[in-house]
């Protein structure tokens, strides 16, 4: 097993809880956003534990996050960028790409 | 793959310190996928399946009161059903609508509050005209045939802009049948527009639940 490399995976999504992330914003329709709350219940994630992840999705230019005002009241708007979407699209091609040749050999690093 | 991507091994730990095969990523997003696409979605099925049982037991009614049908029921029983059928028919897929749009803001928003505005604007004319026509002078039993064909009408034609809206071809059928019952209903005639209408509007309505309970339509 550990002489078997794998195809690269993004290890900005390759995290449960990441992925869990990514896969929920990625099902929206096209340009459309979720309050962070409203992901938060989707997910069923902490506030704590989904801030942390999605602030490492918006380090890597993946999701975008926007803060608008509804009454007076902040309200937190969460949205999967261009990259990142072409991002979670290479992730699962390579993911299939590992289930379909278990045996791949080893990528060298570029 | 890209350049600059770490390459990880298999079962690396990540964050949550839980090792995350291939197979074990490929369920995640097959489950995840699901879980948030079934509650971001509208299920159509219970909100068919409302419409079914509005239009079998309310149409159904009017049939058994209306005068030259089998006058089983009087006419001060039906309205009230027909009147509470439809409160609730009405009312089911504007909770489900909102429950699955909560915190979603964007075009998807826009276009799916501009359809349900086109159902409520559809039959404020409808009944705008309709009432203008009465007021000409028209048969009674032409004026229950003028609602249950121009309501069917608005009716198909609203599945119809569904269908285009979601790209549902279930949806788009459900129109092209509502649309077939609202020109039977008026060759029907009176009182056999409120059966046509109980019959094949209800029972349209109840396959098509059951349809999109296969095919998992959602919009």
């Amino acid at each position: 097993m550990s002489d078997e490399a794998i195809p690269d995976l993004d290890p900005v999504i390759h995290a449960q809880a990441r992925l869990r992330v990514t896969v929920a914003l990625a099902a929206l329709p096209d340009g459309d956003r979720i309050t962070f709350p409203r992901l938060q219940s989707l997910l069923a994630m902490t506030a704590g534990n989904l801030s942390t992840h999605l602030r490492k999705l918006e380090d890597a230019g993946y999701v975008d996050v926007t803060k608008a005002y509804r009454r007076r009241t902040p309200v937190t708007y969460v949205a999967l960028t261009e990259t990142g979407r072409r991002a979670f699209t290479d992730y699962q091609a390579a993911v299939r790409a590992l289930l379909d040749h278990p045996g791949l050999p080893e990528r060298e690093e570029k | 793959m890209q350049s600059g991507l770490r390459v990880i091994e298999m079962g690396e730990r990540d964050d949550d310190g839980v090792p995350l095969s291939a197979e074990a990523s490929m369920e995640l997003i097959e489950r995840e996928r699901r879980s948030v696409g079934r509650r971001l979605a509208v299920n159509q099925a219970p909100i068919f399946a409302v419409w079914g049982v509005t239009f079998l037991i309310g149409w159904g009614a009017c049939y058994l009161a209306a005068p030259g049908g089998p006058r089983v029921l009087a006419v001060a029983a039906a309205v009230p059903i027909v009147v509470v059928l439809y409160a609730v028919a009405i009312a089911v897929p504007i909770v489900l609508g909102a429950r699955a749009a909560k915190g979603v803001r964007g075009p998807s928003r826009l276009s799916g509050a501009m359809y349900g505005w086109a159902w409520a604007l559809g039959f404020l004319a409808l009944f705008a005209i309709n009432t203008g026509l009465i007021r000409q002078g028209l048969a009674p039993a032409t004026i229950t045939m003028l609602w249950t064909g121009t309501a069917q009408l608005v009716t198909g034609l609203m599945y119809l802009a569904g269908g285009m809206l979601w790209r549902d071809r279930v949806h788009y059928a459900l129109g092209v049948w509502m649309l077939v019952v609202a020109a039977g209903s008026v060759f029907a005639g009176m009182p056999g527009d409120f059966l046509v209408l109980a019959l094949a509007g209800g029972g349209g309505f109840l396959l098509w639940s059951g349809l999109s309970l296969v095919t998992g339509g959602r919009r």
